[in-house]
């Protein structure tokens, strides 16, 4: 990032009432409340990608027997899940492993932003909880066929990639292999509006990661409750 | 309401794309061509709610059985739904009965407007399918707590419901089993971000919805 200048993805902001029924908040209020009650050894946290994991059955399989939280909220940018963490989405817990995939609706910003937003969140999330790893999803591909925003997508990939490695508990991890075929096209079996996916699109995504997590809750030593000031 | 250029909601309207990967015109065109080939008995038309059921195991279970085509895109209001029966979606399929699920997205309208918005879309389906059943789901309740949405969106059930009482070809279902808790208070276990149906919401409004259709389909296969 060049100069002094903010890089508006990095910036916190709550999401507005405009529809007029406050579901945003009333997301995050129970998600804040959730912290209170739960002891997550895992925390997703993100968009619609994560939120509608939950929904289906891979979530149980995977995610359920993990202790895994879900905190993602359909329209996320990187600013939204900012505004979030800062605002008690972290209290409390102490999860192991942060799952964090979000960037695909940051529509106002570059991809150099928008790398910038969620390197700031994996910070954010490195210096509230230092013994937290962090697990960053790579953006799909969306859309039909080519179009200007897979190439966003990718360039944002490509900047985690250098980026992520130079904080020490974070690494990147790409899922979106296989998606895109050789015509250029997305199917609607693993997309069903060639950008949220559906039950088969999930399942693929979710081997490589449940894998991944196992391997870093293996790794990591448990701590004793008493010793957590 | 007195023409429809007056009311938007009655105004076919194609999706804009203002993301920048043209995805509104995708899966209408998606639909166009899927329906080439396939004969469905029932089509259930709308936006997200219609969708998103496509995706669960609810679908396999109950409406596959009875033929059914999906025609749901996420986001769409009733002038969005009219564009698209326009412009192609009911061009080569005769479907007993159609399930309209739509309204809830129409923001900016009042409640007339949107059921002029339902009730320009049943009449559509009457003059392109003159032998099919309109079946219209009542829009559900949103929002957390009581909000001006709810209010709107049952004004919406109740207009639409006056407007088809004199149709023998449409009728309104109530599908709300009965989200809204005595406290006001809708559960994420069964809309889960206030809005989108849950599996266990989606069986909750499927059952009913089901044994209705069934009826329906029986009913048509007698005339």
């Amino acid at each position: 990032m060049s100069g002094d200048e903010i890089n508006p993805a990095a910036v916190a902001q709550a999401v507005e009432d405009v529809q007029g029924d406050d579901r945003w908040m009333s997301q995050h209020t129970r998600f804040v409340q959730e912290c209170k009650d739960a002891e997550p050894e895992v925390l997703f946290i993100g968009d619609s990608m994560v939120q509608l994991m939950q929904q289906y059955e891979i979530w149980r399989e995977l995610f359920s027997p993990l202790h895994a939280l879900n905190f993602g909220i359909g329209g996320d940018t990187t600013c939204n899940v900012l505004w979030r963490l800062q605002n008690g989405e972290l209290d409390n817990i102490r999860p192991k492993v942060t799952v964090v995939w979000v960037g695909t609706n940051n529509h106002e910003h570059s991809a150099e932003q928008v790398a910038g937003g969620i390197l700031a969140i994996a910070q954010l999330l490195t210096s509230r909880l230092p013994k937290t790893k962090v697990v960053v999803l790579g953006l799909l591909a969306r859309g039909d066929g080519p179009n200007p925003l897979r190439e966003k997508n990718a360039a944002v990939n490509g900047f985690l990639r250098s980026w992520l490695p130079r904080l020490g508990q974070a690494q990147f991890l790409d899922v979106g292999a296989g998606f895109v075929h050789s015509d250029g096209t997305i199917s609607t079996r693993d997309m069903f509006d060639f950008l949220h996916l559906t039950a088969a699109g999930y399942r693929a995504i979710a081997k490589p990661l449940s894998d991944l997590l196992l391997q870093i809750l293996d790794e990591t030593p448990e701590e004793k409750r008493a010793s957590l000031v | 309401m007195s023409s429809e250029d007056s009311n938007p909601a009655a105004t076919p309207t194609p999706g804009v794309d203002t993301q920048g990967d043209g995805r509104w015109m995708s899966l209408h065109n998606h639909f166009v061509s899927n329906s080439k080939d396939k004969e469905p008995d029932v089509l259930f038309v709308g936006d997200s709610l219609v969708q998103l059921l496509y995706q669960f195991e609810v679908w396999q279970d109950l409406f596959s059985p009875l033929h059914a085509l999906n025609f749901g895109v996420g986001g769409d209001a009733t002038q969005h739904v009219l564009w698209r029966l326009s412009n192609g979606e009911l061009g080569h399929i005769s479907p007993k009965v159609v399930v309209l699920w739509v309204g809830t997205n129409n923001h900016g309208h009042t409640a007339e407007q949107i059921c002029g918005g339902i009730m320009a879309i049943v009449q559509l389906i009457k003059d392109k399918l003159p032998k099919a059943y309109t079946l219209v789901l009542g829009v559900l309740p949103r929002g957390k707590m009581p909000n001006p949405l709810r209010e709107r969106n049952a004004q919406v059930n109740k207009l639409v419901q006056e407007a088809v009482s004199s149709l023998p070809h449409a009728s309104l279902l109530n599908v709300d089993p009965g989200f809204v808790h005595s406290d006001g208070s809708i559960s994420h276990q069964d809309l889960y971000d206030y809005l989108h149906l849950t599996p266990q919401g989606y069986q909750a409004v499927c059952q009913p919805l089901h044994a209705h259709l069934k009826g329906l389909l029986e009913k048509q296969a007698e005339n």
